[in-house]
């Protein structure tokens, strides 16, 4: 997968402003930044459900932006995506989840269909959940099913949005082993978009740092890690302090607790 | 004062261009329907949803209604000896106006607020983005059986009103007030026409159905995706709805009914 100078704006906000990136075939690709970044939006951009302002995505060759509806369709029926909620139909059980794709778009017996979402349910560990609801999963549960769903088109790349948040250690250690296994062994091209640091280093290949619209680092984990700039190693160890400051910029403290008479009796007319 | 006039663009600009928005909707949704056919099922689901679950608040409304009926045109009917037209009286007030109408608020009280809601929230927890990212049509597959059902469902609810609501009116006037029941049917199957009164009335109702499901789903589809953007959405199919289907009804009934 391939973007080039990719410029998007919301408003006068722009999140992205000349953005090269590469994602090399078969690999675990992170794509890391402080939250607000644009990290989700940039998932939306190579999906083709949002569309930028300038430059190119290619997924596979084929400019994402450039084709029509149906020839977009056909591409996803080969991306995955794994949303930050889950996305589960919640009127459908778990079953129902994963054989969703495979009945809209793939003619199959009934028995082939319900081996299939066994054996994709089976992946997760999640095969004799079948029969529950989405309402019935934890947080986690849910991930791991939403990942048998964006897996049952044996698709040849899966985006993760934010696949760690609000997960407790041992979800969260089931969700990083399942990514890099199921990428290994389906021979997948993975991105991972997060701001767990220390989860995704552990299982990307290659990292993208993104902050302010462009990137700041990419490389392996240990080059991202050894960056010489204050900004990406306050990033990257999560230091309280640093070009990022702890405090959102404010008045001194002083003045905001001893105002001046007269600021005082403005304070009480505004008020009032 | 230039605020002012900015604010009043800036409002004309926003309503102009959710016009627009709904109504490339309902060009997606209308596109859709062929695909229903075969699809059956879930054209199905969904009058079960809109129509069925929808029964026993209009038949509880049209019998009461009925009944109001009966007893308040029976008081000023009675007055110029003319009880014996209590059938036709009741008969026609539902099947031409309170059958569409009342049904219409009803539905869109409690069908057309649910859609909304279910929509909104779909949208809310990334459902319509997860199946576009299946490569699933959402328009089409979310939004046009429920468009298509409440088209079929809501004349269907305004037959059942009217009926419940000439029984109550029945109830009410020969049951209890003494109108002679040889002359409240009678009468009603003499004077009622087929074309002027029932199929005006049905013809409405499909409009309102069409009007009050198209709000619903558009308000749902365009709702901002936070709890506080779909109950916005959630009141704004009711009070939509309640103002197009009355203002609607003055219309087709001066087109139907006017010399």
């Amino acid at each position: 997968m391939r973007i080039r100078g990719l410029r998007f704006a919301r408003g006068e906000r722009v999140v992205f402003d000349g953005v090269d990136l590469d994602i090399p075939r078969g690999l675990v690709t992170a794509i890391m930044g402080p939250s607000g970044t644009g990290k989700t939006t940039l998932l939306k951009l190579i999906s083709g459900q949002l569309r930028p302002d300038a430059g190119t995505v290619e997924v596979d060759g084929q400019d994402v932006h450039r084709l029509g509806q149906q020839a977009l369709y056909r591409l996803r029926t080969r991306m995955g995506m794994l949303f930050q909620s889950g996305a589960l139909l919640t009127d459908l059980d778990v079953f129902e989840n994963v054989a969703f794709p495979l009945r809209e778009h793939a003619r199959l017996p009934p028995s082939l269909l319900r081996k299939l979402v066994l054996m994709k349910l089976e992946a997760v560990g999640l095969r004799g959940a079948a029969r529950l609801l989405p309402s019935e999963l934890s947080g986690g549960m849910a991930r791991r099913v939403a990942l048998a769903r964006a897996m049952a088109l044996d698709p040849m790349m899966i985006m993760y949005d934010e696949p760690f948040t609000g997960q407790d250690p041992i979800s969260m250690g089931v969700l990083v082993t399942l990514i890099r296994a199921l990428n290994d062994a389906s021979g997948l091209t993975s991105i991972v978009v997060s701001h767990d640091v220390r989860e995704t280093a552990g299982i990307a290949d290659r990292i993208y740092l993104i902050a302010n619209g462009s990137v700041v680092a990419s490389g392996t984990s240990a080059t991202v890690d050894a960056h010489p700039s204050p900004w990406v190693q306050q990033f990257m160890h999560g230091l309280p302090d640093g070009p990022v400051h702890f405090h959102y910029p404010a008045v001194p403290l002083e003045r905001e607790l001893f105002p001046s008479p007269r600021r005082a009796w403005w304070r009480r007319v505004r008020a009032a | 004062m230039l605020n002012a006039i900015a604010r009043l663009g800036h409002t004309g600009m926003a309503t102009l261009a959710s016009l627009g928005r709904a109504h490339l909707l309902l060009g997606a949704m209308l596109i859709g329907l062929p695909a229903l056919t075969l699809r059956p099922r879930l054209l199905m689901q969904q009058v079960y949803f809109i129509g069925v679950l929808s029964t026993l608040i209009v038949v509880v409304s049209g019998l009461f209604v009925g009944m109001v009926l009966g007893l308040q045109g029976y008081y000023v009917l009675s007055q110029f000896r003319a009880a014996e037209s209590l059938g036709v009286m009741v008969a026609a007030s539902l099947v031409r106006e309170l059958g569409p109408v009342v049904t219409a608020l009803l539905v869109a009280g409690r069908a057309g607020s649910a859609l909304t809601a279910e929509i909104g929230l779909m949208k809310a927890t990334e459902q319509l983005s997860g199946l576009e990212m299946m490569a699933v049509d959402p328009v089409r597959r979310v939004l046009s059986p429920r468009f298509l059902g409440g088209f079929i469902a809501m004349p269907l609810l305004a037959a059942m009103f009217s009926a419940v609501g000439v029984l109550g009116g029945w109830f009410v006037g020969v049951g209890l007030l003494g109108v002679d029941d040889g002359a409240y049917w009678t009468q009603m199957q003499a004077k009622l026409d087929f074309g002027e009164d029932i199929v005006n009335g049905v013809i409405k109702s499909l409009v309102f159905g069409f009007v009050v499901t198209w709000i619903a789903l558009y308000e749902g589809y365009d709702a901002t995706p936070t709890s506080a953007g779909v109950s916005r959405a959630t009141t704004r199919t009711v009070v939509h709805s309640a103002l197009a289907v009355l203002g609607l009804d003055f219309i087709l009934t001066a087109l139907m009914f006017g010399d």
